[in-house]
């Protein structure tokens, strides 16, 4: 007999009923993912809306050459497509291209594109459109921040055919293949991108299973199937159109409301689950639980190494003893969080990992302060040193750290605080969080940084990162500054070409002698992956998180209802 | 026009004053990587080089012209903008107010008159409705009439039932006040002399009530309307966040969020100019229930 709650599928004899009951038993039990449509017999069904409920902040703007941060990739990757895409283990498959070649230097790559496709416009795929994409996201008018960085190192392009693309380099790019698989590197039209910019914002155009339709301001997207779609990424379950006739796009930024409207069945999938309702719909029979941790690098507090007190590494070593982060992150993420001690998210295939430099432990925290000259304690029991308290200022950002994650820094606080540190908590909004990082007015800070590949470490730990952008801005919040490690990082970006074994090697190689030098540096207090979590109602089915950036792909989804 | 005078200064300033560059909102949010020459020409298109007390100055020119600015964030007119979202609030609003009334109305009529425990009972559910802040009530009844019950939408959907829980949460702590304020005169004009002697020409307790009392009752509740209006807007952020609900509240907090000033200030403009209509009629609608002459003027003049 089945579990109420599951839908039974016929039974061909008693002892496939009894196995099918007990395979939906077991799966439950350990939390499952819902990666394949379920045990059922049915075939996709063709049509239906999906509602899909965001609790990210509404973009300005959908085309995701312009700036470049999440929210934009959740929707743009519903209707645009890049050239390269990730499969599961993190090899760099077809997409829009069907294969590249790359020069013995490391400075011409050649993209050769898939036969016949077409933009929703008509305009065809050909390399013209790929060299007027890269103008795009280089044209400074345009405001690309994270695709304009990732092709930093692209001098030109050529058209050597109509179907092969050739960019010219400036210096060796390892990452080249992993930035192009990100969405805020997708191809759209150039016939559309010739539009003003606010028009292309409205309703950007590419090669997608999907289309957008309309989007009502503050209310809803709605992207419509594009039922001349012929190019899925490699690694897809089918070819031709997509199931689902449409999808709504809402956005619903109160926490308990998006769980309440998926159990109410008001929308389909919802993503930004919290721990409490991750564990509310794991222990229910009908919200299935989609944990897609994103690339780059882990959630991890930063020391900011550049100034005192953190510019002392025994005091950075003492404050990572004294921190009490596995009992913390257990109980308030209530198992939907695994600790990590890695710089990089564990969806990264060449993470270092690194558990004894992160235990617990505050004698050892004490000795460590008291050889650094930090042996004296005021009235309140901080450390002090030449009439100076121990105190590390720890800007928070409510747009970016969850309330369980909020929580988790005061957990660190108080522990921190038997040794002697004291740490201040400031709980700001986004704009006021960058100003403060960014007129160095903080000791400890936690940024997330979303990005395919190891690169990312060059990002936030080669001293060039040090430097503010004009804007303020900048990623090196540990501010490291060691020539050893710089140099390591720059070799590891230059191995010229990443696709023979020896030098995807070297690349390992180097990249794992990077970590070991950050992490023994206590320049970072890793915690967790960067978490994405995704609830699905029963009905969705074939759903499934792209490995490129974690984004929700409902390209082989539909609907049993 | 001092108040909308004073509203754009406040507003002004307040949202120049936060930390935050206007500058980068323009350019898609804090924390972009722009060039250093992008921002530069932004700051020259916007006008956000020039001192503050000139941006402020530029500033009340347009908004004296009618010309309330384009959203930095939005890549839209702030006018269409708040236009196209007013409508919602305002719906919002009338329904609450409407509601409240009915609520506070029928709590008051009902516990004044019988005694003291209907009295104390009537006050005390008006105290606590007072007290309830708008996201526990909206949390609370969304999971008893949408996760338990399930008869009701959890999130603002298109049609009516998406109404019910929003218009409630923010209808029961103005019940509260408006129910307090009515019973105190309520209370205070069935001890009049005038109740005596309609009791004497043989009106029941009821009937006194409802065509003489009431009148009474009414006035400070209707006065108090005008501010209710105002309290309703600002507990509209909350409720529609929380239910998801498109209207000049989220649009506000967005708004504020990425110090888009032109939307903060259209926004705000516009609240308080609902604000001023909304104490005018109050105040015609006070005239209308009470024609009793006001006691520094003579019949002429009121």
């Amino acid at each position: 007999m089945p579990r109420p709650g599951i839908v039974p599928s016929p039974p061909r004899s008693a002892a496939l009923a009894v196995l099918a009951g007990a395979a939906a038993l077991g799966l439950a039990l350990t939390g499952c993912t819902a990666a394949t449509p379920s045990a059922g017999t049915a075939e996709p069904a063709s049509g239906g809306t999906l509602t899909y409920a965001s609790g990210d902040a509404e973009p300005t703007c959908l085309d995701p050459h312009v700036g470049g941060n999440y929210p934009q990739a959740l929707v743009s990757s519903q209707f645009l497509e890049s050239l390269v895409s990730l499969d599961a283990d993190g090899t760099i498959i077809p997409w829009l291209a069907d294969s590249w070649t790359v020069s013995p230097d490391g400075l011409s790559w050649e993209f050769t594109l898939k036969d016949d496709v077409t933009f929703t416009d008509g305009t065809p795929l050909d390399a013209a459109a790929v060299q007027a994409n890269i103008a795009h996201l280089q044209d400074p008018a345009t405001g690309s921040s994270t695709g304009y960085l990732a092709l930093a190192k692209v001098t030109g392009t050529e058209a050597v055919s109509d179907s092969v693309v050739r960019l010219t380099l400036a210096q060796p790019d390892s990452a080249l293949l992993e930035s192009l698989a990100q969405p805020w590197l997708a191809i759209e039209s150039p016939t559309a991108l010739t539009r003003s910019q606010d028009e292309n914002c409205a309703a950007p155009v590419g090669t997608g299973p999907f289309v957008v339709d309309s989007w009502v301001k503050q209310n809803a997207i709605t992207l419509v199937r594009n039922e001349d779609y012929t190019s899925p990424p490699a690694d897809a379950e089918h070819d031709g159109p997509a199931y689902l006739e449409s999808i709504v796009w809402r956005f619903i930024p109160d926490s308990a409301s998006r769980y309440a409207a998926l159990q109410a069945g008001e929308v389909d999938v919802i993503d930004n689950a919290q721990p409490d309702t991750i564990a509310q719909a794991e222990a229910s029979d009908t919200i299935v639980h989609l944990d897609a941790p994103r690339p780059g690098a882990s959630n991890r507090i930063e020391l900011n190494s550049g100034k005192a007190p953190f510019n002392d590494a025994a005091v950075r070593e003492a404050f990572i003893r004294s921190a009490n982060v596995d009992d913390a992150v257990a109980s308030l993420f209530q198992g939907s969080a695994e600790r990590s001690y890695s710089a990089l998210s564990s969806v990264e295939p060449l993470g270092v990992s690194q558990p004894d430099l992160f235990e617990y432990d505050p004698a050892a925290a004490a000795t460590l302060l008291d050889g650094a000259g930090w042996s004296e304690k005021d009235a309140d029991g901080y450390r002090v040193k030449d009439g100076v308290r121990l105190t590390v200022v720890f800007p928070v950002s409510t747009n970016q750290s969850i309330p369980a994650e909020q929580s988790l820094f005061e957990q660190i606080q108080a522990t921190a605080k038997e040794t002697g540190f004291d740490v201040q908590l400031t709980k700001l909004d986004l704009s006021s969080w960058y100003t403060a990082l960014g007129s160095n007015a903080y000791d400890a800070v936690s940024a997330p940084y979303t990005k395919i590949g190891p690169d990312v470490l060059r990002i936030l730990f080669h001293s060039d990162g040090i430097t503010p952008a004009p804007s303020g801005y900048f990623a090196n919040h540990a501010q490291v500054n060691d020539p050893e490690l710089d140099s390591l990082l720059t070799q590891a970006d230059q191995v010229s070409t990443g696709s023979t074994t020896a030098d995807a090697d070297q690349r390992a190689s180097l990249y794992e002698d990077a970590q070991d030098l950050i992490l023994a540096g206590f320049y970072i207090l890793p915690l967790y992956d960067q978490q994405n979590h995704f609830l699905l109602g029963s009905a969705v089915e074939g759903a499934r998180a792209l490995p490129t950036v974690s984004t929700p792909a409902f390209y082989d989804a539909w609907l049993n209802r | 026009m001092f108040v909308l005078w004073a509203v754009a200064t406040v507003t002004f300033f307040a949202v120049r004053l936060i930390p935050g560059d206007p500058a980068e909102a323009i350019l898609g949010g804090p924390g972009s990587q722009t060039s250093s020459e992008a921002l530069a020409a932004v700051r020259a298109e916007y006008g956000l080089d020039q001192p503050l007390l000139v941006q402020y100055l530029q500033q009340l020119g347009r908004l004296a012209t009618g010309d309330l600015g384009r959203s930095y964030a939005l890549n839209m007119d702030v006018g269409p903008l708040v236009l196209s979202q007013l409508g919602g609030t305002l719906l919002l609003a009338v329904l609450s107010l409407t509601v409240a009334w009915l609520i506070a109305l029928l709590l008051a009529t009902w516990s004044t008159g019988r005694g003291r425990l209907a009295g104390q009972i009537g006050s005390g559910l008006e105290i606590v409705a007072a007290a309830l802040p708008h996201f526990w009530l909206a949390t609370t009844l969304i999971v008893v009439f949408s996760v338990w019950a399930g008869v009701l939408p959890p999130i603002s959907t298109a049609d009516a039932r998406g109404l019910v829980l929003p218009v409630v949460t923010l209808a029961i702590p103005l019940a509260g006040f408006l129910g307090q304020v009515m019973r105190e005169s309520l209370t205070a004009a069935l001890e009049s002399p005038f109740v005596l002697s309609a009791r004497a020409r043989g009106e029941s307790d009821r009937g006194v009530l409802w065509r003489h009392a009431l009148r009474h009752a009414a006035l400070p509740a209707i006065s108090l309307s005008g501010w209710a209006f105002g309290s309703l807007i600002s507990g509209a952020v909350v409720v529609e966040t929380i239910f998801a609900r498109p209207g000049l509240g989220r649009t506000l907090l967005n708004a504020v969020t990425v110090r888009d000033v032109p939307v903060v200030v259209g926004v705000v403009m516009v609240v308080a100019l609902a604000y001023i209509l909304m104490t005018i009629l109050t105040d015609l609608a006070s005239r209308l229930a009470d024609p009793r002459p006001t006691e520094t003027g003579n019949g002429a003049l009121s």
